[in-house]
């Protein structure tokens, strides 16, 4: 299951997409909570404390390769699988629950 | 980046429960591709929820399948009043209305999260059958 979570700020978009992660976790589902928010901060509401969820270095650009799509945009792809990225940047929080921060305007996310 | 969200989230055989750029305007088709469901967050006044149906109207032009809205920090059988005739005015679903709680506040005050702070916080509740109901095969 693909689950996105939208809102406006304030909203409480954060809190009820971290809270509905560790749901999914504690009935025995693997998860992993994606933050895309370029001001993230959905480790809070995961159970992570921010500063080893601050941790991600950013993409290397080795992983990246532009692609031109059938439409004619432009758009950056992964060049390893998904599961390989989430499991060497992915922060655990606990049992089958993973953090992947992706909102950090230092590799690019604040187009 | 764009891509790389979408890639992750189809390349991925967990559950990814993605918590999003506040407006929908950084969401491309290729990323709302890989998207089952997208549930839009919004308020019980009427500036919220007009921005509430417009994420909505959007979200279907990207071609995302099951839209559906949450209604938060709803404090009065007024507020939850609001919530449903305008959802039903707009034909927009209705997946949960979350309650004001002052565990929110309070679990953020002390940098905590909402279900460490107070598992059987009413907002929790709401979310614990807002999963279920997610998970059921009935489920749109």
């Amino acid at each position: 299951m693909k689950v996105a979570v939208a809102g406006k700020g304030g909203a409480g978009k954060t809190t009820i997409a971290g809270t509905l992660a560790r749901v999914m976790a504690d009935r025995g589902h693997r998860v992993v909570a994606i933050d895309d928010d370029s001001n993230p901060n959905l480790a809070l509401t995961v159970g992570v404390d921010t500063a080893s969820a601050s941790k991600f270095p950013g993409i290397p650009r080795d992983m990246l390769e532009e692609r031109t799509d059938a439409e004619g945009i432009k758009r950056l792809e992964l060049t390893i699988p998904a599961e390989d990225f989430i499991d060497r940047f992915g922060v655990p929080v606990r049992d089958r629950l993973t953090l992947l921060v992706m909102g950090q305007p230092n590799h690019g996310g604040s187009g | 980046m764009r891509g790389v969200l979408g890639g992750l989230v189809a390349g991925t055989s967990r559950m990814a429960i993605v918590d999003l750029e506040a407006g929908l305007e950084h969401l491309s088709r290729g990323t709302a591709r890989h998207v089952e469901t997208l549930l839009i967050v919004g308020e019980p006044y009427f500036k919220s929820l007009e921005t509430a149906s417009r994420s909505f109207a959007l979200a279907k032009d990207l071609g995302i399948a099951s839209v559906r809205m949450v209604a938060n920090k709803v404090r009065t059988p007024r507020d939850e009043e609001t919530v449903r005739e305008f959802t039903a005015r707009h034909a927009l679903p209705l997946a949960a209305v979350v309650p004001y709680d002052e565990a929110v506040v309070a679990a953020d005050e002390r940098g905590m999260a909402l279900i460490e702070y107070q598992p059987a916080a009413p907002s929790v509740a709401v979310i614990r059958r807002l999963a279920e109901e997610l998970l059921a095969p009935t489920a749109a």
